[in-house]
């Protein structure tokens, strides 16, 4: 289970997302979810792909700096509590969340030190799992 | 001796480079006497001076008297831009070359046929006490031009009997291919130009172990011995520095041999050294560190006396292992005019490229940036990360960023603002790398 996140490093300039979009778009790697975050100085650009270790190598060979981990993803049903339900299956578990971020569809994934641990709790509340092929 | 016979050997004039200090001292203080009074006779600059000191070539006994001739700074070269220094008539020139320098009018130098015969025969010593023997394959990624550095290189090289390949500057794929076709065995470059070729080299999966590559000889910029040890690793070959300025010639002034790598002989058989307090311009004491002071020994076409380098660094006459007796000095790291005043505190660029030389996950590559926004002067060191040393959490991040600025801060005693860049982003230059941006308005 779980899915492959790429965390990419990237200067707060004009230019430099779209440098590494284009760069996927050319690969034909589908996005299927992304979150920016910043400092201020610097930023990391966090990517949910469907091909996660060809988009790594072909960002790298492009001379960005990538990091790959594993994230947990679920399935959200879009009706009002499931969040509330989610985490707090999580809290009860003493699971800290470090950030999350919602993809396609109406899958989230979130930053856990224990992924697995976390997917384990999470079906016990009947939550869907997904993983790296749901993705494709 | 002729040429071939000396080139063979391992060591190009061992009959000076071995000699006893006495008798190299006893032959520098004689040909000094003789550029006195060669400069004192031709040249207006030199007699004005001497006079208005109350010196004549005729009292110049020993090296104290020598030391009390006026210094000779880059303004005078400037001042009296283009021919005002020349020694002869232009007839008995029979090239020149020219610095840009950062500021105002170039500097110009000419040479007679003479220099450039002594100009050829320093860089021979000097390459072959690197490690480059005839027969090498030389390729040179100097630009040719005004800059000392193409020509000053290509004649030694030639003259030594390698074989020249004279691709100059820029294309760094044609650079790739060449060293590849013709089996160039010897690179010139600036260590950082030298870096984007292995850097570009390794993308394109040229292999460098398998490279006929086998001596770096770099110039034109300090080279941080990090960069010189990266370079030696990543691209399998031995690396020496060689240092020159223009005005007293151009590259050939002193160079690494292989035994000692972190100084540089002095071709004293055609400079005088000596080591000035930059204060006060009193001279330092063998061994204390000060700024260079070059007289070259032979020089027609525009002699220099007790020529300010402003570069900073120490010399020993202590023999040498390799068996020379030649004078070393300390590779220059800083000028004395590289001095940067922040917040008051004295600062030197290349303070702050030793401390990043020892940060794990900071790559050679820095730029600096100095600005008063604020109205306060700030110091930005932009620092390229190494691939291992990224990661997903900015938390981490941050901490190796405050911890490299607590680094700077306890060695230059000034804070510091560190800023994380992407890798290739600080541009890699073919000339001298400009590592320094100063904003200030005041
Ligand atoms: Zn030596």
């Amino acid at each position: 289970m779980s899915v492959s996140q790429l965390s990419v490093f990237a200067e707060n300039q004009p230019g430099r997302l779209s440098r590494l979009t284009a760069l996927l778009e050319r690969e034909a790697i589908s996005i299927r979810g992304f979150a920016v975050a910043d400092t201020g100085d610097f930023g990391i650009v966090r990517l949910i792909v469907d091909e996660p270790k060809k988009a790594q190598s072909c960002l790298q060979a492009a001379g960005f700096l990538v990091q790959a981990n594993d994230l947990l993803c679920l399935e959200l049903p879009d009706a009002p509590g499931f969040l509330n339900l989610v985490v707090s299956a999580m809290a009860d578990a003493e699971i800290s969340v470090e950030y999350g971020y919602s993809l396609v569809s109406t899958y989230v994934v979130f930053k856990v030190l224990d992924v697995a641990f976390a997917e384990q709790q999470l079906l016990k509340q009947d939550i869907r799992i997904i993983n790296q092929s749901d993705l494709v | 001796m002729n040429i071939q016979q000396r080139a063979a050997q391992p060591i190009f004039n061992p009959k000076f480079e071995c000699a006893s200090r006495d008798e190299i001292r006893c032959f520098q203080l004689q040909e000094l006497r003789k550029q006195v009074a060669w400069a004192y006779e031709k040249v207006d600059y030199y007699r004005q001076n001497l006079d208005a000191a109350g010196i004549e070539p005729g009292d110049i006994k020993g090296f104290e008297d020598f030391s009390k001739l006026p210094l000779t700074d880059k303004t005078a070269l400037r001042d009296n831009y283009p021919y005002g220094l020349f020694a002869v008539p232009l007839d008995q020139i029979i090239r020149i070359h020219a610095s840009s320098g950062t500021t105002g009018k170039p500097i110009v130098v000419g040479y007679t046929r003479q220099d450039v015969e002594e100009w050829r025969y320093c860089i021979m010593a000097m390459i072959q006490q690197a490690g480059v023997v005839p027969g090498d394959r030389a390729q040179m990624a100097f630009g040719y031009g005004m800059f000392t550095g193409g020509f000053g290189l290509h004649y030694g090289l030639e003259g030594l009997g390698c074989m020249m390949i004279p691709a100059s500057a820029g294309n760094t794929e044609r650079h790739l291919m060449m060293i590849e076709d013709y089996g160039t065995t010897v690179l010139v470059a600036t260590p950082s130009y030298a870096m984007h070729i292995c850097e570009v080299g390794e993308e394109l999966g040229f292999d460098w172990q398998k490279s006929t590559l086998r001596v770096g000889l770099f110039g034109g910029e300090p080279c941080p011995p990090k960069l010189k040890s990266e370079i030696e690793k990543r691209m399998y070959i031995t690396c020496t520095d060689n240092y020159g300025l223009t005005e007293v010639m151009g590259p050939g002034v002193s160079g690494e041999c292989l035994t000692s790598r972190d100084q540089q002989h002095i071709m004293e058989d055609h400079f005088y050294w000596e080591v000035i307090d930059p204060e006060s311009g009193a001279v330092l004491p063998e061994g204390a560190e000060g700024e260079l002071v070059l007289t070259p020994l032979q020089k027609q076409g525009v002699p220099l006396l007790r020529y300010r380098t402003h570069d900073l660094t120490s010399v020993t006459t202590v023999p040498c292992g390799c068996g020379r007796t030649t004078a070393r000095m300390n590779k220059v790291r800083h000028r004395s005019d590289d001095m940067l005043i922040i917040r008051g505190t004295n600062v030197y660029p290349s303070q702050i490229e030793d401390v990043l030389a020892d940060v794990e996950g900071a790559s050679a590559h820095y730029r600096l940036l100095v600005d008063d926004e604020t109205g306060l002067d700030r110091l930005t060191v932009m620092l390229e990360l190494l691939p291992f040393a990224f990661t997903d959490s900015f938390a981490e991040m941050e901490s190796f960023r405050v911890q490299v600025a607590d680094k700077l801060k306890g060695v230059l005693q000034v804070s510091v603002e560190v800023k994380l860049v992407e890798p290739g982003s600080i541009e890699r230059t073919m000339g001298k790398t400009q590592h320094l941006e100063d904003k200030r308005k005041r």
